[in-house]
């Protein structure tokens, strides 16, 4: 009895997990462009109109153009994402290395540094950076976005290739020393292939929160660069509007794919 | 001697570029932020370098001067903030505690699958997660098509905008936080126990209060943490979903930066929340520091 509960309790919780989502898929193939609340009937125009083509929408008077800006926020997004991610990933990685594999005094200072950057609240952080590169008279751009998102990211990665670390087998890198390998082709032929997954991982979800960071990116943006989740978040303030559903349903199955393929990675290595 | 200085060569090529952008990019700021909730305002929305403790006067009650004067409201922003995040803790909690329990005593290869779908939702876009509630909650959204389609109400209720909503919302957002320590802790909880508890004559709610509630107590604690401190200084959730309305701690920082132009006061708004947040730390630390004692 109990047990059947429990069952039925936990179908509910992964309805309450899923069902917002998969209502935003559905609506985004809603044709009512008058009331998009009420169900008229199956169409891809929202997704034609996204990307480019002549659709009955664009027709409609009260259509306001904004493909011109979502394209520019795409740009914005994936040039921060790709360069922040790379760049925590490189710095993420060296010092889980130096923590993992040298002995030094503040190993541990470190370790807990590392810590504060995921537990700081967003907010804080973002007001922070944006007194900070007002003072030091620092213009708002990409580069700020760059530079404000890695400050967290790096701990993100710091993380992910610490764990693969600790399950490295030190012992393969001891005995290529040993066979006369210098540090660095040890390095490159033993430690790094090893810690290749935990790299990729780690870069993978810098990537992801990049792509999605809201609050940090809000602060240190400064005008006329607008990224993917800022854009959205004024369109929704500007009033709901059905085109919402169809990017937020693209976004949905890029984010879906990516997290996918990461934690599937993680899931097979650790088996 | 020579090895030793390879190493040290080594090990400062590793840490070296990225302490110094860790300390110039993490630790400036910080500081920064310190030193300016210590300024006076400029007239003009910059910033007199003059020192001042009225920021914080302002906050907490001793401000009293003709520009710079207490207002209770502060305090009030800031303790609903409390409340609402403590709330979200609780309600996250009751949410998440069954499920997890449920999970862990799935068979391996269903309890990994499941602990996927859980935690998939973390990667979806926060600002899409939150529009599908817009989408449910609002007059004529889903929620009330339902309601009045059943008859139970023959008018819209205005679901959006409320505490209620915000709370759902930073529940909903924040499930994975809550989630995956507590299943953690509930995943190790040992079987025999339990079947020790019964078979001494516990009732099943005793066996609840006397053994599993304390063994999970870890998980329990750690979840609360992680989801109390974002749920804090939340500014997203409560702008889309609280509206003008429910005001928390973050909104008001927001405002200081964008429209009132009031850098000093921010700050020290802001470390206020940080002072929250260091403070429910420690605690955490002691309390953990007792437990192995």
């Amino acid at each position: 009895m109990l047990r059947r509960l429990l069952s039925l309790y936990g179908l509910l919780f992964f309805v309450f997990i899923y069902a917002p989502i998969l209502l935003v898929v559905a609506y985004s193939f809603n044709a009512n462009t008058l009331n998009m609340m009420v169900w008229s009937g199956f169409t891809f125009d929202w997704y034609r109109q996204i990307f480019g083509y002549e659709t009955a929408i664009t027709d409609s008077t009260s259509y306001v153009d904004s493909s011109a800006q979502l394209y520019a926020a795409i740009r914005t997004s994936l040039t921060v994402a790709l360069s922040t991610s790379v760049f925590a990933s490189v710095f993420g990685t060296a010092l889980a290395l130096a923590v993992a594999r040298f002995r030094f005094r503040l190993a541990g200072f470190y370790r807990t540094l590392m810590m504060v950057p995921m537990i700081m609240p967003d907010i804080v952080l973002g007001i922070a950076l944006l007194i900070f590169f007002i003072t030091i008279g620092m213009n708002l751009s990409i580069m700020t976005i760059i530079i404000g998102q890695s400050t967290f990211l790096i701990s993100y990665v710091f993380v992910t290739v610490s764990a693969r670390l600790a399950d490295l087998d030190t012992s393969f890198e001891e005995a290529s020393a040993d066979l006369g390998a210098t540090p660095m082709q040890t390095f490159r032929k033993v430690t790094l292939p090893g810690i290749a997954p935990g790299i990729l991982g780690g870069w993978l979800l810098a990537f992801i929160i990049s792509m999605d960071d809201l609050v940090i990116t809000y602060f240190v943006a400064g005008t006329g660069n607008t990224t993917l989740p800022i854009h959205i978040w004024g369109m929704l303030r500007r009033g709901i509007k059905p085109e919402i559903n169809a990017i937020a349903t693209l976004m949905l199955l890029f984010t879906i794919v990516i997290a996918g393929v990461g934690l599937y990675l993680r899931s097979r290595r650790t088996k | 001697m020579k090895l030793a200085r390879r190493k040290v060569l080594q090990l400062i090529g590793l840490l070296g570029a990225p302490s110094v952008f860790l300390l110039v990019f993490f630790c400036g700021p910080l500081l920064t932020m310190l030193v300016y909730s210590f300024l006076t305002p400029g007239i003009y929305g910059g910033v007199d370098w003059v020192f001042s403790h009225l920021n914080y006067g302002r906050i907490l009650g001793w401000a009293d001067t003709r520009y710079e004067k207490f207002d209770p409201v502060f305090l009030g922003i800031f303790l609903r903030s409390l409340r609402l995040a403590g709330l979200t803790v609780v309600t996250s909690l009751l949410v998440s505690y069954p499920a997890a329990f449920w999970i862990s005593r799935m068979s391996p290869g269903r309890r990994d699958f499941a602990i996927f779908l859980v935690t998939l939702p973390f990667f979806v876009s926060l600002i899409v997660r939150l529009f599908a509630w817009v989408l449910i909650l609002r007059p004529t959204g889903f929620l009330n098509q339902g309601l009045m389609g059943i008859g139970i109400t023959s008018d819209p209720i205005e679901f959006l905008y409320s505490d209620f909503a915000v709370i759902l919302g930073m529940t909903y957002v924040f499930i994975p936080f809550m989630f995956l320590p507590l299943y953690g802790s509930i995943e190790k909880l040992d079987i025999a126990q339990l079947e020790a508890s019964s078979d001494l004559g516990a009732t099943r709610v005793q066996t609840f209060w006397k053994v599993v509630l304390p063994a999970t107590m870890p998980g329990i604690i750690g979840g609360s943490i992680i989801t109390f401190i974002p749920s804090l200084g939340n500014f997203i959730v409560p702008s889309v979903l609280g509206g003008a309305k429910v005001l928390m701690i973050g909104n008001l920082i927001e405002q200081q930066f964008l429209s009132a132009r009031n850098w000093p006061f921010g700050s020290a708004l802001a470390m206020m929340v940080m002072a929250a947040v260091l403070l429910l730390l420690v605690v955490q630390l002691r309390l953990a520091r007792r437990g192995d004692a």
